[in-house]
């Protein structure tokens, strides 16, 4: 039954609420406001690491709005990917607008995940019962990384071709089935025009189901199980449900559209001010261009790559660049297993192992990014 | 309404008039972007067409050869010779549905597949749906300077 507010008698009702009527008794909307009424959102020390979630989001929004756009003239084929990326920056009418904000936008979007899933591990926001959520969360993180690998080769220039050529020869080194993963993902053993078609495919079709379904699922849990409050704050009120809190709906969610148009304006600065580049025509026979370096989060890790030796320890069977990718492999799973790796988060116990790997990796990812980014 | 408005509806108002002109805002560079870009094709008056007058013929199995159809300003141009041997020329777009249409010369008339319309050489539309007759181009044969015996085919817009 409709609440009382909806009840008023039909005659003397405004064209407006008759509509509101008619939908909320046929969509039944009463039990989606009432879900967004009781949301409320705590408020303590540490309230802004709750925005990055929604930042993420979105900018995925941005993404998906602008991708849409982009695909409308992007052509995915060796004769053609890079005049229709060249056409949309000069050629139509504000594409240079749509390119560059996608570009950004992406760059934005690793980095405000990046943080979110830092602030959740600060805040211990995985432990019991919000282990899926860190789970579905951890793999959108990689699925954004797939997102911005596939998405670099699409305008098929001498980096993105470059790029491509690089990164698919470091899966390649993975143990046993490396040369398979190589295969699949170069459609062949070159990188060539099925390479790109199918990094199109990955980056306008597979990716973007992958992540509604995750999305899906990670968003569900945020609203099952609420927001996490750290336990110190939880104990200084005497309980979770004591820290003071404001409604989701409008309170925190007119907040969140500050930082919306902030990042807004942010992306419509960089854009204008530093439009993306397209560099020249990827040529497959060409010598690798001077300077090459991936984009910044996939920085750190190619320059350990580089500073690894050849074998490692002087053993033949044992290349460094395999090392290498089986042991960030394994950092991903770790950050994968965070919550079942800290066994004492049930009881407040301390985390001294995990804060030590985290500390090691977010300086060891600044440190190698810094001296990729500066040599 | 009866009662006065609260003064923070206002604040209200504002806000909502905000995200409004924020979304008009977004929406203008994606309309002018999803607009489609001038058309590339030249628009020039008259073609001369590329083959000849007496390469005009139809196929053994008396079908006309599609290679008669050319691109005139982005429209086919369908050049025919009927059985008095004048040579014609009309804008093969089915003037019901924008099928291209098809000479037949067994026939005698020009057909589209689509729903079975029939025109005659004149391009009149003489029975099926089609509602008026095919657009038809002026043809001028001309003799190129210096080069005699290698008549051409000029097409134009009728004026």
């Amino acid at each position: 039954m409709s609440p009382a507010a909806h009840d008023a008698p039909p005659q003397d009702e405004k064209a407006s609420s008759a509509v509101k009527r008619f939908l909320f008794e046929r969509l039944g909307l009463e039990s989606a406001l009432a879900l967004a009424a009781k949301k409320r959102v705590p408020v303590h020390r540490t309230t802004l690491f709750y925005f990055l979630g929604g930042m993420a989001l979105f900018l995925f929004g941005i993404q998906l709005v602008t991708g849409i756009l982009l695909s409308l003239y992007y052509k995915p084929s060796p004769d053609q990917a890079f005049e229709s990326v060249r056409a949309i920056m000069t050629e139509i009418e504000y594409g240079w607008l749509f390119r560059s904000v996608h570009s950004w936008s992406a760059n934005l979007l690793i980095g405000v995940l990046l943080l979110h899933i830092l602030t959740t591990f600060m805040m211990r926001a995985y432990q019991r019962p919000r282990e899926v959520t860190w789970i579905t969360g951890v793999l959108l993180l990689f699925i954004f990384l797939a997102f911005g690998f596939s998405g670099y080769l699409l305008p098929w220039n001498k980096l993105a071709f470059c790029a491509t050529g690089v990164g698919t020869e470091i899966a390649g080194t993975v143990p046993f089935v490396g040369s398979y993963v190589l295969l699949v993902a170069r459609a062949g053993e070159h990188v060539t025009g099925d390479t790109l078609a199918r990094f199109y495919s990955l980056h306008v079709v597979i990716l973007p189901l992958a992540a509604f379904a995750l999305l899906g699922v990670h968003l569900f849990l945020v609203q099952k199980h609420g927001m996490s409050v750290p336990r110190r704050v939880a104990e200084k009120h005497g309980g979770e449900k004591l820290v003071p809190s404001i409604p989701f709906v409008p309170h925190f969610l007119l907040r969140d559209m500050v930082g919306w148009y902030l990042a807004l304006a942010i992306l419509a600065a960089l854009a204008a001010l530093f439009p993306w580049e397209l560099g020249e025509k990827a040529d497959p026979f060409g010598p690798t261009p001077k300077g090459i370096k991936p984009e910044w989060y996939f920085l750190a890790m190619y320059q350990a790559l580089k500073i690894l030796p050849a074998q490692v320890g002087g053993l033949e069977w044992l290349p460094g660049k395999t090392v290498g990718v089986v042991f960030f492999g394994l950092c991903g799973l770790v950050v994968l297993a965070v919550p079942f790796l800290d066994v004492g988060a049930g009881r407040g116990g301390p985390r001294r192992i995990l804060n030590f790997l985290a500390a090691v990796a977010v300086v060891f990812f600044i440190v190698m990014t810094a001296w990729g980014l500066t040599e | 309404m009866s009662e006065p408005l609260p003064r923070r509806n206002w604040l209200l108002h504002g806000l909502q008039a905000s995200v409004a002109a924020t979304v008009a805002a977004l929406f203008y560079p994606v309309l002018r972007f999803v607009w489609p870009r001038a058309a590339t094709s030249s628009g020039a008056a008259d073609v001369v067409a590329p083959f000849r007058p007496d390469e005009l013929r139809a196929d053994p199995d008396g079908s006309w050869p599609a290679r008669f159809t050319f691109n005139f300003g982005g429209q086919p141009c369908m050049v025919i010779r009927d059985p008095d041997g004048k040579i014609r020329a009309f804008n093969g777009k089915c003037t019901h549905l924008d099928c291209n249409v098809e000479y037949r010369p067994a026939q005698g008339d020009i057909f589209c597949n689509c729903h079975n319309g029939v025109y005659d050489l004149n391009g009149r539309n003489v029975s099926g749906p089609p509602p008026r007759p095919l657009e038809a181009f002026t043809v001028t044969i001309r003799t190129p300077e210096g080069k005699p015996g290698q008549e051409e085919i000029v097409v134009s817009r009728s004026a």
